[in-house]
């Protein structure tokens, strides 16, 4: 059975017929983005690159998201690692406060954290963004690593205590080298969230500038073909990022396969 | 004596963290609810003025209605285009299933700034909808109202969430016997039926995921309607960071945000008992099985 059906054709196109219409418009020559088209240039790339806000802004957003792939990642990894401990009680109760940062409107949640700073004297900037973007990959990251740690084999580890090893050597020899491949998703997922962020950065983000907000403020203007260049090389390094993350996984959950049939698991594991 | 620590011990440092960084500031909304503001700063006291005003003033409670009805209309499309795309990505191959995952999930990982520009782009006076409708001689003038009305705010809510509903339902039908599904075709049952008492049924915990998930974002998202939703886009979201921002009435603003959190909490639970009922209900009452 060769034949793609129609539900799957459909919602490709519509998933990225607006990503396409960006990378066509970033190539066009006119300055007005409107059909028909006019010619190929590369005109917008080039003006990007003396572009010192976008540059800055793109700097700033990359040095915020490395934190906070690798805090979600720990935290993730501890939530996870606790949620597949048969000894852990109060269960749903972790769970729903894991699903809190997901479920509660990012906008409510930033202005909550931002009065309740302000009541203490913390000021607004790179490290409350940092700690209000990690709160809200945990739910990601635990999803993520949590996917993965259910299906270790407790008699791995339990074999490794009878043979002598510590708590923490059998942590570190046995569980975390399965756990790897899921911890770099979960690293992945946190770092593109970070980067894809607005909704937190409108409130927390202070008098730091990151990518998503230099951009805001231009479109709330009005478009233009060199914004529009930007959002194509973003969307691109996304995707490198994403394609990368998976090309390594893949190569790993290949070798996993053959024990276990590959199905819901590796659905689960790559939820963002 | 060794204290006995387990893995479960690991959920005390994420507890601690999630609860001073998001149910703390939550619960704190309660006391700025109450407080007054004098020139410009927020005076302790206890005074029920901003819940007065939240109950007397309909826009409030208009603003939270918009808010629930957003969520349900988008999460009720959701779960219609969200169905035939998670059983087809259930039948597809084993070896194609991972590419499908990438393909699906990529455009989440786009900054919603960056969705909401292409949106305008594709929606807009010039955009392709109307070049390519124009183009075709089926009108003279551009469609004006796709763009900045209700219309493209809730189909951009809609590109938004539609890859959580499809992936929980997916998730639900890979663990659902694919012979199940086929029998009631088998057995004579018409698409529509073998759906609605089957398929549905026996998807329904990942329906209900995926409503909940859904109606969340959808009800909760600010940028969308502000950026795209033209005159239509005043949302309660919107309020609360006014009144958050400039008017700088956080009484106010604590008192809305609470207010809307309490209408979405218990709707998204109805939403979910309503999907988990779609499902298990119709199979104990007029199910298949004799």
């Amino acid at each position: 059975m060769n034949r793609v059906s129609p539900a799957l054709i459909a919602i490709v196109a519509f998933l990225y017929l607006p990503l396409l219409v960006l990378v066509v418009f970033s190539f066009n020559r006119a300055p007005v983005m409107a059909f028909p088209l006019t010619g190929f240039t590369l005109e917008w790339y080039a003006l990007l690159a003396s572009h010192k806000a976008f540059i800055s802004g793109f700097l700033t957003s990359f040095l915020v998201s490395q934190p906070v792939g690798i805090l979600g990642m720990l935290l993730g990894l501890a939530a996870a690692l606790a949620l597949t401990a048969p000894q852990l009680r109060c269960r749903t109760t972790f769970v729903v406060l894991l699903l809190i940062p997901f479920l509660v409107p990012k906008s409510v949640l930033s202005i909550a954290q931002v009065m309740m700073m302000s009541s203490i004297g913390f000021e607004r900037g790179a490290t409350a963004l940092i700690l209000a973007q990690t709160l809200v990959v945990i739910p990601f990251a635990t999803a993520i690593v949590a996917a993965a740690a259910i299906r270790l084999d407790p008699r791995l580890e339990e074999a490794a205590r009878d043979l002598g090893a510590s708590a923490w050597q059998s942590f570190r020899l046995v569980v975390l080298p399965q756990l790897k491949p899921a911890l770099g998703a979960a690293y992945s997922v946190g770092v593109i969230l970070s980067l894809a962020d607005l909704a937190i950065s409108m409130f927390l983000a202070g008098r730091v500038q990151p990518l998503s907000l230099i951009v805001t403020s231009q479109f709330r203007r009005e478009l233009s073909p060199d914004l529009n260049a930007m959002q194509v090389v973003v969307l691109a390094l996304t995707a490198l990022l994403v394609v990368a993350n998976e090309l390594t996984r893949g190569r790993r959950a290949a070798m996993r396969r053959r024990a276990a049939p590959i199905s819901t698991d590796q659905l689960v594991e790559t939820t963002p | 004596m060794r204290l006995a620590l387990d893995r479960s011990h690991l959920a005390l440092p994420v507890t601690v963290i999630l609860g001073f960084g998001a149910v703390l500031p939550i619960l704190m909304l309660a006391v700025f609810s109450v407080f007054t503001v004098e020139d410009f700063e927020l005076v302790p006291a206890f005074t029920l003025e901003s819940w007065d005003d939240i109950v007397s003033n309909p826009i409030y409670g208009f603003l939270i209605g918009k808010a629930v009805a957003t969520g349900l209309i988008t999460a009720v499309f959701a779960a219609l285009c969200g169905y035939p795309v998670a059983l087809a990505l259930a039948r597809l191959p084993k070896a194609r299933k991972g590419v499908a995952l990438i393909v699906l999930l990529t455009p989440l990982y786009t900054g919603e700034i960056v969705r909401i520009y292409a949106w305008r782009v594709v929606l807009g006076n010039e955009g392709l909808i109307n070049a390519a409708v124009q183009g075709l001689g089926l009108i003279d003038a551009p469609l004006k109202f796709i763009l900045f009305s209700p219309f493209s705010t809730h189909l951009v809510l809609l590109y938004d969430t539609l890859p959580f509903m499809v992936l929980a339902i997916w998730v639900s039908a890979e663990f659902v016997d694919r012979a199940q599904m086929e029998v009631a075709r088998d057995l004579g049952a018409r698409p529509f039926q073998a759906f609605t008492r089957v398929i549905v049924p026996l998807t329904a915990p990942g329906l209900a995921a995926g409503s909940c998930a859904v109606f969340a974002l959808a009800a909760g998202d600010m940028l969308t309607p502000s950026l795209l939703g033209g005159t239509s886009g005043a949302t309660a979201m919107a309020m609360i960071d006014n009144l958050f921002g400039t008017a700088f009435d956080w009484p106010l603003a604590s008192a809305l945000a609470l207010s809307l959190l309490a209408v979405l909490t218990v709707s998204a639970v109805l939403v979910i008992i309503l999907a988990l009922r779609l499902g298990g209900g119709r199979r104990s009452n007029r199910g298949l099985a004799p």
